[in-house]
């Protein structure tokens, strides 16, 4: 089977569901809506302006998780993955093509996203964002569509593993919300390599811990890459 | 042309045997039906020809290659395992799209199909509003998209109206027609009567038969004749005479057991014996069924090339 019309089939499925769609619109209103809202509170000494401009990735990035879930895990509903398998028994190739076809609108989405987020962001700050170099910016903009498509990639292999939506979700929302907030003051601990701390570096003008803003979207991808061929062989071994 | 071919297959899931050692072909050219009570294995077998579940032993092939070896297989095989399996929230008809783009299907197939199946004027709503009989003839619109040598259906007729079951009796016996491969599952006896040639029996995933219909019933069930007649005392010295033990029925018909019209006819008439009435009555396959399977216990496996 050639790796082009397969493609285009996982292309189609996400275009033909007003779930994935609306998904991915919801990426770009949250993250640009919270950036927008960081940015109206800049108390405190330890103000990162580009940290603020891009606030709202840590909400926009639930819209992007669901969005990798649910192509996955539509698979997973009522057969749906005999049909697919039947249609594509090269499971391997399949899944690749599963994996470009989630990839690459998060991709696209992120980095709009990241441009929105980033105009809104210093309209709402105004002077106190003059620090922000053109470096910086263009740094958090690709990082911004990086990291969202990583962590759309890491919940769509875990649900290849799990087989599940929902408890896809039920694992990795709770983990970004709580578990990040209740060690994020813990720097220099085995909390910098989670994949959303590790990831989240690129968005701050200055750094303390072991990870820069490249080798922390490094370590967040090795978590994807672990999740996507954790998926991959699922999908291989199992019965459909 | 291309028969699908099960050779020693078994699968196991954990200690339980869902399908074990089974050996029989489907050929072209007829439709043949996979019969057995729930659970017998007809589901598993299905999914291990096309090569979703894998077999712990034995193998299965399709024109002599294994399913997964097939290239762009929606043109070789077409397949309704599940009715549920369409997405809700897709259209029918991009169902059948993203099916068709997978095994590069020219697009006039889909809207083909669905004129075939008869989803035409419900094509543009999402699945989800579909009867259960819609599904099922969406199942069977994706099975026929690549003009499909062989067809793979189980349990075809669940859920579809009557009109739906006398148009899927016509739709399958035109495939068989065509010189395609049609295998067809099913529990109701009546139903797949009415369309097989051909059966493969099964239970407790073993083979029970693999027979043309026609011998399956006439092995199984003695053929009887029934008889009315206005001279009920000549008509039963007439068959005692040779040999035939005619009991009378409530509604003043008789019936002669292991007997056939041809024969009973002649003696009626030979011996003048008034007749109202004098019809052959046919074993069904349902009888024939019934017999094989309270046999179970002592069955010995019987495979004949047909």
């Amino acid at each position: 089977m050639e790796f082009t019309p397969v493609l285009h089939s996982e292309w189609l499925k996400i275009r033909t569901l007003r779930s994935l769609v609306g998904g991915l619109a919801a990426v770009l209103l949250a993250t640009a809506a919270f950036s927008a809202l960081a940015g109206a509170d800049t108390e405190g000494a330890a103000f990162d302006p580009l940290f603020s401009v891009f606030f709202g990735v840590g909400f926009g990035q639930i819209a992007a998780i669901a969005f990798g879930t649910t192509a996955v895990s539509s698979e997973f509903r009522g057969g749906a993955l005999r049909v697919t398998l039947a249609a594509v028994p090269r499971r391997g190739r399949w899944f690749v093509a599963k994996t470009v076809a989630i990839a690459v609108p998060v991709l696209g989405v992120g980095l709009v996203t990241g441009g929105v987020s980033l105009a809104v962001g210093k309209a709402v700050l105004g002077t106190r964002a003059d620090g922000l170099t053109w470096g910086e910016e263009l740094r958090g903009v690709v990082g911004c569509a990086v990291y969202l498509t990583l962590m759309a990639l890491l919940a769509a292999g875990l649900t290849a593993v799990l087989r599940s939506g929902v408890a896809t979700l039920s694992i990795l929302i709770p983990f970004l919300l709580i578990v990040s907030f209740v060690i994020g003051d813990m720097s220099g601990s085995v909390a910098d390599v989670l994949p959303d701390r590790a990831g989240q570096v690129v968005f701050h003008e200055t750094w303390d811990g072991a990870l820069g803003p490249w080798t922390g979207l490094g370590v967040t991808g090795l978590w994807a890459a672990a999740a996507l061929l954790a998926g991959a062989w699922s999908i291989r071994r199992r019965d459909a | 042309m291309t028969s699908i071919d099960v050779q020693n297959l078994t699968k196991e899931y954990g200690s339980r045997r869902a399908v074990d050692d089974l050996t029989f072909s489907v050929r072209p050219g007829r439709v043949t039906g996979f019969l057995g009570p729930n659970g017998a294995g007809k589901s598993t077998t299905m999914r291990l020809v096309l090569g979703l579940d894998r077999p712990t032993s034995g193998s299965a092939t399709i024109g002599a290659r294994p399913y997964a070896a097939l290239h762009e297989p929606l043109r070789h095989v077409g397949a309704l395992l599940d009715a549920q399996a369409a997405h809700g929230s897709r259209t029918g008809r991009d169902h059948l799209r993203t099916l068709a783009a997978s095994n590069r299907i020219p697009q006039r197939r889909v809207d083909e199909v669905l004129a075939e199946t008869g989803l035409a004027s419900v094509a543009r709503r999402r699945v989800k509003t579909y009867s259960l009989g819609m599904r099922q003839r969406l199942g069977i619109a994706a099975a026929l998209l690549g003009e499909p040598e062989v067809v793979m259906l189980d349990e075809p007729s669940n859920g579809l109206d009557p009109e739906g079951i006398i148009w899927i009796r016509a739709l399958l016996r035109r495939l068989a027609g065509e010189g395609r491969t049609v295998l067809v599952s099913s529990h109701l006896m009546n139903e797949t009567a009415s369309f097989a040639d051909h059966l493969v029996v099964l239970g407790r995933g073993r083979l029970l038969a693999d027979t043309p219909m026609r011998e399956f019933i006439d092995a199984r069930v003695q053929p009887r004749v029934r008889i009315r007649t206005t001279d009920p005392t000549s008509l039963k010295n007439t068959l005692a005479r040779h040999g035939h033990d005619a009991v009378e029925h409530e509604d003043g018909h008789w019936i002669v057991d292991h007997a056939r019209v041809d024969d009973i006819g002649r003696l009626a008439s030979a011996a003048g014996v008034p007749l109202l009435e004098l019809a052959a009555e046919e074993g069904t396959l349902e009888q024939a069924y019934l017999d094989l399977t309270g046999a179970e216990t002592e069955f010995t496996a019987q495979h004949q090339e047909a």
